[in-house]
């Protein structure tokens, strides 16, 4: 089934990790590139290629949204609902998506020319509302943004027309982005034309940190950006330096991998760096590699941002050529090969240990921990998880000093951050701040305040997964600490703005639909509890709530969030616990007013259990 | 108990030994912790979160999963904290809110972990009012196994027992989330052959057997503690019965035998038992058919037909052949009647005298576990003994253990070997001159000018030379290993060479001892400990031991005759000039080689003792109808000389009977002056006679065998072990007979027992393997029909192509009726060269 052309592409990729295995998700973007999805023959031919049982691939290819085991139509438009787009006209960008094409998600058109789906964040939440178009049979994908309905109806005419939209966009696209007056580091160069190139970046006097780290001994690199404090900009804000220095002694190979599965909805920082700066990555890249004396290191990209990955692969090559990566990198002993490693829509690979599993070949479940990573991580050997944005300020760390970095922040919260904003604001983007910039100044002296000047409701200060704050916390700072004081967590950085007018019920059953939809499904609490939280939210919606149901989802979401697996089960509750904490009454307000009388749902016919059902539930339900 | 830490649970002091599990040592001390993923055979997973417990730490106390964590000293655990009670009630309230509650009509209810979880441990209120996630039901994995991924509460301990202890994940996750089911690839197959212990292990009833499902209650079963009989490795199961018909069998925890893991033949193959063709009551021919008796009249007929022959030609005209199936009480009666009561020395089985066994089988089952380094010689581990063959994997791939095969075709087993040595057909015992030489080449010792040099006998054997000094390397440097031989190189032309050429090797290597013969029969090794032997009294005392005859002649009330007996061979060989009367007791040579039929129908008296009438008993003069192992009682000696109790399960098949207590009543009937050396009225006092007369048997009884059964020791026969020379030449080519045959067991075959479960017909598949060149020089296709001819005769079958068998060889697998391979050996022996022909 597979042309011979793709069996030895395929098994040029199996030659690129350490571990064959590792090239699955690739090798099946090269059977889905060209048979245009995945039928189970393909998945045969590839068990075989790579000596697995083909109930591996099949459960493999089973996690992941991006890989069809159906056939699609020959656009597949997949639209962001969730929370950021929807507070910026989502839902009737989707109404009339499916008006104008005349299906429903999930469905085809008649002509198969476009198959429609409702898709969950796609990492454009400044630009939403948003759909991705992949072509079937091609590499060819990219996101349209800003949509209005005429802008929806020309993309779709050009798409007929057969015509081919570059993937690529004009210097940082459509971004809305600002940065603090004193801090323009990670984003300095990202208006220029043509700043993704090597060119570009040596002009700006890129690659000239590198070396000089590589003269360093690795111990003196980790003290250096131990003392300058710099966090995890993933979501847990853990110390970069004191993370390396886990690493058990004398134990080789290490792994550095680089987390670019940057899914949290209302985060889209690292995409910018990528798209537009990637050479700035890769010499954090070089110098985090030289500190742990890895010898690969992998960008685990979500599988969403195709262009990113095309953009770092050029970066990559440029690199390459001019001896900046490779063998005996900028004319030292050391060697050093760094892989992209498209993921293939999970959000749980953001997560470390599942990114690993997913890294190397397996389904992208978390793992236990301890062995942590750094200890056990990659292939079991020591690995360093970092965040792009961790990496890229490692580079400038090691270029000015600890102390220059120091100079901004806070003492716990050193340095400076990008932030995400979006939901209603008048200018949503990516600002590069110093920690401790508060709220107030971010949304009304740098974002132009909110849309229509309407009066904020409630901020998401980290990402969907992190605890509502009210907006009378708009005065604090914006670090590490000062959220956890408030009652939250900066997460991966992403602000969402909502305000006053928006209805809350919908916006925590969007929510939690998110976090049904992306449960790996591994343990008890998150995959059943998640998805019968949304029940209850949409039940109540659709007004059939009773007050018993805020107290039994109260009840619930603890044990979700306190006996979970691993980090996502909290993270899929925090944002219904606040909001069962902070607008309560507006649950009780809406479900006395949609159910006055508090009826109770009637409870769905259960279906008769009997051996063997030969015929139709409804036959049976009859007798 | 210094090795031992103290934890605290509950503020109770617990001893625990440094790095186990919390819950484990919390259930020595009787604590109870619920689990579902975890299971103590498996890998800790910690997805269902129903251990939960609190634990003291840096901050405060925390809530842990007790499956995951290793104990700390001195760590402080709470198991009924209000908050640790609370948190398992959630997370069963969890898991249950999906789960369909179809417990009444359940295969698992009343044994199900699930259901006793949710009594002791659950929250007793729902507060689910949403519909229910559905999923497929009734979804059959394979032809024995059900899913309903409804009940699945996603343990991944079937998953997780095909990928740790079968290396075949045949069962995986799809999709994610609340969707995630359990399923096998859409077009592949569930074919492990121990894919059964999913069921077993189970917390839910997502996963049952079809062959039992909605059969029984499990509070109604008749549970027997016993073991399967379908292969010498003896596993221990549980045969669960219902108004005495067998409803199912499941794993019974041996950990010296089968851990706790059956495979699927010992599991679904019972169909045996309740078969509507079993032999009902006793048969006589009258006129010429045969025809319903009575059984005192049954038994008279056979005292006059063998007293007949006795008078006219003699006892040693009369010959018996005892089976490697049958339990130990049977064999030693038959060998009593035959040697005892009719005075002749003609007893053998299929595959007994003439395999060069060793009589004490394996050093130890448990040995294979902790091996460092593998050695299979003839033997086919994953055909014969699936359980057995997941320890070996397991050994290869957890424990690091090399494995060394030599094997004439390429088994499952050989991709976990570091080194496969697969000699040319025939020449054999050059390959292990081979590894002899390379062996001894590397040590200081003195080498016998017999043995050839590495490179020469390598040639001969047509095998690299490489191989041969990486093996003889690996097994030169073992300090444990695990080293036998089965019947594929112990039976046939020049075997007794070849046994002696492997065991050069092994001695060679310093590992003498740790030899033994595999006995692929459930009850070879105590068949022959019983004296089922032309040549052998009970206890592998030579018959030429005056003592020894002399013990059990006072204990039989006989004279024992002087002169040895026939073997198998050729007691079939000789009739009708030398035997005139046959008693079969479990045998069968017409079905094995239907060519024996005329030497049968030669006989003057031929009796068979059976429980179907098999195709030697069409010719008899009188049919016995003997009871099951499942109908009877009796003990059976695995290959490891552990003697252990099988009891009677479910009661007999209309008249039939026990095989002993056939013999019994025969041996009663035939001389009454011996009553007194026949007073056995039941197994328990037969098998104290046993005790008595076989040496290594000596302090065994019924009772004191226990539940896991009892090892005779090794050193009770000795056998020395040094470098012995041996004639073994090359078997040359023969121009007319191309192929060289090779034949083997296969796990589905078509045997009897087998073929008794109509529900497992799918599995077996009849076909003669051949290389894909040889099959194209033929003009043979996949599946094409092809015959088989040697000297002796000839066989129809169908083609398979595999890549992994020889040129020049075909591989031909025993019991399968319509192609009897018997009828291919010359003289009942394989490696016999062969032709083979399309049939048009």
């Amino acid at each position: 089934m597979l042309s011979d052309t793709a069996r030895s592409e395929i098994q040029a990729l199996m030659g690129r990790y350490p571990q064959p295995r590792s090239a699955i998700l690739p090798a099946l973007y090269v059977a889905q590139r060209e048979i245009g999805w995945l039928p189970t023959e393909a998945m045969d031919e590839i068990a075989t290629l790579f000596g697995m049982e083909p109930m591996e691939v099949y459960a493999i290819a089973g996690f992941y949204n991006m890989l069809y085991k159906e056939p699609k139509g020959r656009y597949h438009i997949e639209i962001c609902t969730n929370v950021p787009c929807k507070l910026r006209g989502a839902d009737k960008m989707a109404e009339h998506l499916q008006k104008r094409l005349g299906v429903g998600f999930g469905e085809t058109t008649e002509d198969g020319q476009f198959t429609l789906d409702h898709m969950e964040c796609l990492g454009s939440c400044a630009t939403g509302p948003m759909f991705f178009v992949r072509r079937s049979g091609s590499d060819w994908g990219r996101y349209y943004e800003d949509l209005t309905p005429e802008r929806i109806d020309a993309i779709l005419e050009d798409l007929l027309s057969g015509e081919d939209w570059p993937m690529e966009r004009s210097p940082a696209g459509p971004y809305h982005h600002d940065h603090h007056p004193e801090t323009n580091f990670l984003l300095a160069r990202i208006d220029k034309p043509d700043s993704h190139t090597i060119e570009s970046y040596l002009a700006d006097g890129g690659y000239q940190t590198a070396p000089k780290v590589l003269a360093m001994s690795p111990q003196e690199v980790i003290d250096e950006v131990k003392k300058a404090g710099v966090r995890g900009r993933g979501g847990a804000g853990f110390p970069a330096g004191v993370k390396w220095g886990f690493i058990p002694k004398d134990l080789y190979p290490r792994y550095l991998v680089v987390n670019a599965d940057e899914s949290e909805p209302g985060t889209f920082k690292d995409r910018l760096i990528i798209e537009y700066d990637p050479h700035e990555l890769l010499e954090g890249i070089i110098c985090t590699a030289w500190a742990i004396q890895a010898h690969y290191a992998f960008i685990y990209i979500r599988g969403e941002y195709m262009f990113g990955a095309q953009r770092l692969n050029q970066a990559i090559a440029e690199a390459k050529a001019r001896g900046f990566l490779g063998k005996h990198i900028f004319g030292t002993d050391f060697d050093l090969e760094v892989i992209v490693h498209r993921g293939a829509g999970a959000y749980i690979c953001g997560e470390e240990t599942a990114l690993l599993s997913s890294l190397e070949g397996y389904r992208g479940h978390p793992r236990l921990k301890p062995p942590f990573p750094a200890v056990a991580g990659l292939y079991a050997k020591p690995t360093i998880v970092n965040n792009v944005e961790t990496i890229s300020h490692v580079r400038h760390v090691l270029e000015h000093g600890a102390d220059w970095y120091r100079q901004w922040g806070t003492e716990r919260s050193p340095g400076f951050q990008l932030i995400c904003l979006s939901g209603q604001v008048k200018k949503p983007g990516v600002y590069e701040i110093p920690y401790g910039t508060t709220f107030r100044e971010l949304i009304y002296d740098m974002a132009g305040g909110t849309v229509d000047d309407r009066p904020i409701k409630s901020i998401i200060p980290g990402g969907l997964s992190m605890p509502h704050i009210l907006p009378d916390k708009l005065d604090i700072g914006i670090d590490f600490e000062s959220l956890q004081q408030a009652g939250s967590l900066l997460g991966s950085g992403g602000v969402i703005v909502i305000c006053e007018g928006e209805n809350i019920v919908p916006i925590t059953r969007r929510t939690l639909g998110f976090y049904r939809e992306e449960s790996c499904g591994k343990c008890s609490p998150c995959r059943e509890g998640v998805g019968w939280m949304e029940k209850i939210l949409k039940r109540v919606e659709a007004g059939q709530g009773t007050l018993s149901d805020l107290d039994t989802m109260e009840r619930v979401t603890k044990y979700i969030e306190q006996q979970s697996f691993c980090p996502f089960g909290p993270a899929a509750v925090w944002g219904l616990q606040s909001t069962l904490r902070h607008f309560r009454s507006e649950f009780e307000a809406y479900i006395l007013e949609t159910n006055p009388d508090q009826e109770k749902p009637s409870l769905p016919a259960r279906p008769i259990y009997r051996p063997y059902v030969g015929e139709p539930l409804e036959n049976m339900l009859d007798d | 108990m210094s090795d031992w830490i103290t934890i605290t649970i509950d503020g109770k002091e617990i001893q625990a030994k440094p790095g186990e599990l919390l819950v484990d040592a919390a259930a020595r001390a009787g604590i109870h912790i619920p689990v579902f993923c975890y299971h103590p055979k498996l890998d800790p997973l910690g997805a269902c979160r129903m251990c939960l417990v609190e634990a003291e730490g840096r901050r405060g106390k925390m809530l842990i999963t007790a499956c995951t964590t290793p104990v700390a000293d001195g760590g402080v655990y709470y198991y009924e904290s209000e908050r640790a009670v609370d948190a398992r009630q959630g997370t069963l309230e969890l898991i249950l809110i999906n789960h369909p509650l179809d417990c009444p009509i359940c295969d698992k209810g009343g044994e199900c972990p699930l259901q006793d979880q949710t009594l002791e441990h659950g929250p007793g209120k729902s507060h689910f009012w949403e519909e229910k996630n559905h999923k497929a039901k009734h979804y059959p994995l394979s032809d024995l196994i059900m899913l309903d991924q409804e009940r699945c509460i996603v343990c991944w301990r079937c998953i997780r027992y095909l990928e740790e202890w079968e290396d075949k994940p045949q069962l995986g996750l799809f999709h994610r989330g609340g969707e995630t089911v359990i399923d096998k690839f859409p077009d592949g197959k569930l074919d492990a052959y121990t894919s059964g212990s999913i069921i077993d292990i189970c917390p839910v009833g997502a996963l049952t057997n079809r062959l039992a499902r909605f059969s029984y209650r499990p509070w109604e079963l008749e549970k027997t503690p016993s073991i399967c009989t379908h292969c010498g490795m003896g596993c221990n199961l549980r045969i669960d019965s219902r108004t005495h018909r067998i409803r199912r069998n499941v794993a019974r925890e041996n950990a010296a035998v089968n851990d706790e893991w059956i495979c699927d033949k010992g599991r679904f193959a019972m169909g045996f038992a309740s078969h509507p063709e079993r032999l009902q009551e006793p048969l006589a021919r009258i006129n010429g058919e045969l025809r319903p008796v009575s059984w005192p009249e049954a038994l008279d007929r056979v005292v006059r037909g063998l007293k007949r022959v006795v008078e006219t030609h003699g006892p040693a005209a009369v010959a018996a052949i005892g089976s490697a199936k049958l339990s130990n009480e049977a064999n030693y009666l038959l060998a009593k009647f035959m040697r005892g009561v009719v005075g002749s020395n003609n007893l053998d089985f299929r595959e007994g005298s003439a395999v060069v066994a060793d009589p004490r089988g394996i050093p130890s089952l448990a040995d294979a576990r902790d091996a460092d380094v593998i050695v299979l010689m003839g033997c086919d581990p994953g055909e014969e003994m699936p359980v057995l063959a997941n320890f070996l994997k397991r050994a290869v791939l957890r424990g690091g253990a090399k494995m060394i095969i030599v094997h004439p075709r390429a088994i499952e087993l050989t991709q976990y070997a570091a080194a496969f040595i697969n000699p040319t057909i025939g020449a054999e015992s050059a390959a292990f001159d081979a590894l002899t030489r390379a062996t001894l080449d590397a040590s200081d010792a003195i080498i016998p000018d017999w043995l050839p040099e590495v490179e020469e006998a390598a040639q001969v054997a047509g095998i690299s030379v490489e191989d041969v000094r990486e093996a003889a390397r690996l097994l030169s440097q073992a300090k444990r290993p695990f080293i036998v031989y089965g019947v594929d190189y112990a039976w046939g032309y020049g075997a007794r060479n070849l046994v002696t050429a492997l065991t050069n090797w092994v001695v060679a290597a310093g590992h003498g001892e740790r030899l033994g013969f595999l006995h692929s029969q459930a009850n070879a090794l105590g068949a022959a400990d019983m004296g089922m032997a032309p040549d052998r009294l009970p206890g592998h005392r030579p018959l030429s031991d005056a003592r020894a005859r002399r013990e059990l002649e006072a204990r039989w009330q006989t004279e024992i005759p002087t002169q040895p007996g026939l073997s198998y061979g050729a007691m079939m060989a000789s009739t009708p000039d030398r035997i005139r009367a046959l008693y079969l007791m479990g045998a069968d040579p017409v079905g094995e080689k239907p060519a024996d039929a005329k030497a049968l129908a030669e006989l003057d008296f031929l009796v068979v003792q059976d429980m179907f009438l098999t195709e030697s008993a069409k010719l008899a003069d009188v049919v016995l109808p003997a009871a099951s192992y499942a109908e009877s009682r009796g003990t059976f000696t695995n290959t490891e000389r552990r003697v252990q109790r099988a009891p009677q399960a479910v009661r007999t098949v209309g008249k039939s009977v026990a095989d002993w207590a056939i013999l019994m009543h025969l041996a009663r009937r035939y001389a009454p002056d011996k009553k007194d050396a026949w007073d056995t009225p039941s197994v328990d006092a037969i098998f104290a006679e046993i005790a008595e007369v076989v040496p290594a048997y000596r302090g065994m009884s019924w009772e004191n065998l226990g539940e896991s059964g009892q090892q005779w020791p090794r050193d009770a026969v000795s056998l020395s072990r040094e470098l012995r020379p041996h004639s073994g030449a090359a078997i040359p080519p023969s121009p007319d007979y191309p192929f060289r045959l090779v034949v083997g067991s296969l796990l589905w075959d078509g045997g009897t027992v087998f073929a008794a479960t109509p529900q497992m017909a799918g599995l077996a598949r009849q076909a003669a393997w051949l290389h894909p060149d040889d099959a194209a020089r033929l003009g043979v296709q996949e599946g094409d029909a092809i015959e088989i001819r040697s000297r002796g005769g000839s066989i129809r079958t169908f083609a398979h192509l595999d890549p992994s068998i020889k040129p020049g060889s075909v591989f031909a697998p025993y019991s399968f009726p319509a192609a009897p391979v018997g009828n291919l050996f010359d003289d009942y022996v394989p490696r016999t060269s062969v032709a083979i022909e399309k049939v048009t």
